[in-house]
């Protein structure tokens, strides 16, 4: 038997696998990227306190980065290897392809990273306990040993959406894969936004310094620093959608909603403006005031900005040969990687699967909806929901009066010939597409059902 | 599961070094994560021990371990990546199928772990000075540790299950009806499991033989409370190395048929009499344990214990999957890749052998002075380099990358 090495399916029907791997990390880039623009921001101020004799500064930097240390070092420090126990149970192939190619990057990261967490305790607590110059040169070096954690990382999330040369593909080579156009596009517009985030989460801080004038002082120095950081994070954003392949490209007209572009306008402009009232009036910002933001900037910042970049990888979720749905949809002789395409077209998906209950191995009229299930599980669910919650529910892409025969129409034409454009190829064989369809069909009339319910009817028209 | 699938699930990729970097380095990065597990969960079940005494010396130690817990559990996260990402570059087919057969588990990791460290701090939070005042909220420190069990024994079970891949299928789809939602946890080894926790007490047994040598040296220190540490340090270290000892022979003793080929490995004696010689430092060493370094030696000693377990764990892995299962992760096809290869030995003895270096010495030279510590000429000097070191990287990194994209 030939086999495809897909491992075994987890579904989680409210959410969606997808859905809890974006959350985690969003979450994590929110930390992350406070923490090294932090991290940098602790630098500069430990250089002006060391030259203006100014040991308010380092106080400042105690307290924030006291509350980095719970914010970002706490729940940051676990939310990064959570995104791979996230993807391990929810994309294992696609996150293996990442560790495969780059996993000396990141153990290289981690000693950085190392270096990082025992800084950001001795800038805390040895404030005051070790001369200026000593805290000097700690803070230097986890603003830097931060800062590369994030140089190192932006290569990897850059080959998530392709290779930074098309020659890795021929040639394979960790440099070919991680270095590119977009690669420093991206740790360009990282780097202004991660500043836009420190400068939020720096207000919670800032605004609870008990000496007016202080108080005042870092509150400005803040909001300069998330408009400057803002306003040319929108500049370096327009670079990076500059070095996207044409693919992802029209993904991103035809997939994302409408609504995407203008909402992503509003909340940049909101954040401006937020940065501008506490420039004028820095009296004004309270910690509640800079948590809301922050929490604004988490939920319609980040969260789109995550999904549009798991929306445009599609459908590919890994160097442009790992398939979303885990196979593998292209040759890199550079890797000696074969795609799986011609397997799974000589001999099915039913005969190549290693997870699969033997029973299900030949589909008969008594258990096609059940192999139309598994088939769903392991081509489907990655992306599409297979309940009525959750990433792009399935049965959403269907019509009302869709017979079990015109979807199996639909499975081995436009998906086995692999024509749409953000869709895996899948080819089904005729009794496959058959199965599948049975149990889109089944999942459909539940649909009906509960829609009925609740005298709301779905229709195609409904189905993005 | 045959042989054939398990190497079909391997990544088509291959891997960039030798196979054997990465075992080697995930056994020794895994030792080092274990270490600061146990100092973490021993320091913690002082601290709570002391918050809830009303005894001086408790209540001191309490408010020492409380650091020492916090430090504990970042270095616990912080090297514990190492070892989780070693295991997936080598043993792949085992380790992703062994989450996602348990993937709510894998989800509820990260969350429970998240709480139970934030537990920590607001423990912290509520009793800056636990010498001084009253302990507040201990039920928090209570809960955190319970969590760090918890998570110890989800990540005991994905170790686990990833030993027994003939049953795979069987969990996955009992009777044939596929189960995808990951809700369960397959396969504990309570003894396993037990022994692992259970070293926690003469590891911080050691750790504290550590900690009153590095307090004694300071200025005025209480002599009553170095008493109370050591013999504290002493009933952990002994009684905690034979109760482990009992613990791992009742695991020996039920070995699971592919890895009971363990029980006649070298290995297996050698820890067994590493632990016993733990237990028996005291004694034989009496008050000389106090001098000069020996307290240090003997957390190094510590450690050992703990790394020759390590490689026992590795040893049993062997055991499961290459003479029992028939996959041998050292056959995996490799696309050398010396650039990145290299870059990480470079930088990991290089650029973090100085910085950690520097920072170390920085923070342990300033635990022991009273005032501000000013290091020394030589060690600023470290500092330094440690600077222009990291920032050449950076410049190499956009070098390599603007030569790379230019091509």
């Amino acid at each position: 038997m030939e086999m495809l090495g897909l491992y075994p399916v987890w579904f989680e029907p409210t959410l969606g696998s997808g859905w809890i791997i974006g959350i985690i990390a969003t979450i994590h880039v929110l930390f992350s990227h406070t923490s090294v623009g932090a991290a940098l921001v602790f630098s500069y101020l430990a250089v002006v306190a060391y030259r203006k004799n100014r040991p308010e500064l380092l106080d400042y930097i105690r307290r924030y980065g006291l509350f980095l240390l719970v914010f970002s070092y706490v729940l940051g420090s676990i939310t990064g290897p959570g995104i791979w126990f996230s993807t391990t149970v929810g994309s294992p192939r696609g996150i293996s392809a990442l560790i495969h190619s780059f996993v000396w990057k990141w153990a290289t990261e981690w000693v950085f990273f190392v270096i990082e967490v025992i800084g950001v305790y001795m800038i805390v607590y040895l404030v005051n306990k070790v001369d200026q110059k000593t805290h000097l040169r700690i803070s230097i070096i986890f603003g830097l040993a931060s800062y590369t954690t994030m140089l190192i990382i932006i290569g990897i999330l850059s080959f998530m959406l392709m290779p930074g040369n098309e020659n890795w593909y021929t040639e394979g080579g960790y440099l070919n894969g991680f270095y590119g156009a977009n690669t420093f596009a991206q740790l360009a517009m990282r780097t202004a936004f991660m500043f836009t985030m420190t400068a939020v989460v720096g207000g919670i801080v800032a605004s609870s310094i008990k000496d007016i004038d202080f108080r005042k002082e870092m509150v400005r120095r803040l909001a300069i620093l998330g408009l400057v950081a803002t306003a040319a994070g929108l500049g370096l954003f327009k670079w990076y959608l500059s070095t996207i392949p044409a693919t992802a490209e029209l993904v991103m007209e035809n997939r994302l909603p409408e609504y995407f572009t203008p909402a992503l306008i509003s909340v940049m402009g909101g954040i401006m403006a937020y940065f501008a009232a506490t420039l004028a009036a820095p009296k004004l910002l309270k910690p509640a005031i800079a948590g809301v933001m922050t929490v604004v900037i988490l939920v319609f910042g980040l969260w789109p900005e995550e999904v549009a970049r798991e929306s445009i990888r599609k459908p590919y979720v890994a160097g442009g040969y790992v398939y979303s749905n885990q196979v593998i949809g292209r040759d890199v002789p550079g890797l000696g990687i074969h795609s799986e395409i011609p397997t799974i077209e000589e001999h099915g998906f039913t005969n190549s699967l290693i997870f699969l209950p033997e029973e299900l191995r030949t589909v008969t009229d008594s258990n096609k909806e059940a192999v139309g299930q598994a088939l769903a599980l392991n081509t489907c669910s990655n992306c599409h929901s297979l309940t009525d919650t959750g990433i792009r529910p399935l049965a959403n892409y269907f019509g009302d009066d869709s017979s079990e025969s015109d979807i199996a129409a639909y499975l081995r034409a436009a998906l086995s010939s692999g024509t749409t454009l953000y869709m895996p190829q899948i080819p089904l064989q005729q009794d496959e597409a058959l199965a599948l369809a049975s149990f889109i069909r089944q999942l459909k009339d539940q649909s009906i059902e509960i829609a009925a319910d609740q005298g709301n009817p779905i229709t195609v028209t409904q189905s993005h | 599961m045959n042989v054939d699938s398990l190497y079909a699930l391997r990544d088509v990729a291959g891997v960039p070094s030798h196979p054997i970097l990465f075992l080697v380095l995930g056994v020794v990065t895994f030792a080092l994560h274990m270490f600061a597990v146990h100092v973490m969960l021993g320091g913690a079940a002082l601290t709570i021990r002391g918050a809830l005494s009303q005894d001086s010396y408790w209540r001191q130690l309490a408010n020492a371990m409380l650091s020492t817990a916090k430090i504990a559990v970042s270095v616990a996260v912080v090297i514990g990546v190492a070892p989780l990402l070693f295991v997936q570059v080598i043993y792949d087919p085992f380790w992703y199928t062994s989450n996602v057969l348990s993937a709510w588990w894998v989800i509820g990791f990260i969350i429970i772990l998240s709480i139970a460290y934030l537990l920590i701090y607001l423990f912290y939070f509520k009793n800056e000075d636990l010498t001084q005042n009253k302990t507040k909220c201990p039920g928090s420190m209570i809960l955190s540790l319970a969590l760090f069990i918890l998570v110890g024994l989800i990540m005991h079970t994905l170790t686990n299950q990833m030993l027994s891949p003939d049953q795979w299928m069987e969990w996955y789809a009992p009777q044939g009806q596929i189960d995808a939602s990951g809700t369960q946890l397959h396969s504990i080894n309570w003894a396993r499991f037990i022994f692992m926790i259970a070293l926690a007490a003469p590891v911080t047994g050691a750790w504290l033989y550590g900690y009153r040598h590095y307090i004694s040296v300071r200025p005025g220190s209480d002599s009553g409370y170095l008493e109370f540490v050591h013999a504290l340090a002493r009933k952990l270290l002994t009684q905690g190395s034979i109760v482990s000892l009992i613990i791992g022979a009742i695991w020996m003793a039920n070995l699971p048929e592919n890895q009971a080929e363990f029980l006649t490995n070298p290995m297996l004696y050698i820890t067994a009499v590493a632990l016993i010689a733990l237990a028996m430092v005291p004694t034989l060493f009496g008050a000389k344990i106090n001098n000069g370094y020996t307290a240090y030696w003997l957390v190094a000693i510590a450690f050992v214990v703990i790394a020759l377990v390590a490689v026992d764990r590795e040893i049993i892995r062997w055991f499961a999957l290459v003479v029992e299962s028939g996959y041998n992760p050292m056959d995996y096809p490799i696309n050398m890749d010396w650039y990145s290869t290299i870059l990480f030995f470079a930088t990991f003895a290089v650029v973090g052998g100085m910085a950690c270096t520097y920072l170390l010495t920085v923070a342990w030279q300033a635990g022991q002075t009273e005032g501000t510590y000013t290091p020394s000429v030589a060690i600023s000097r470290l500092g330094n380099w440690t600077i222009y070191i990291i920032a050449i990287w950076i410049v190499h990194y956009f070098a390599v990358g603007f030569w790379v994209w230019a091509q």
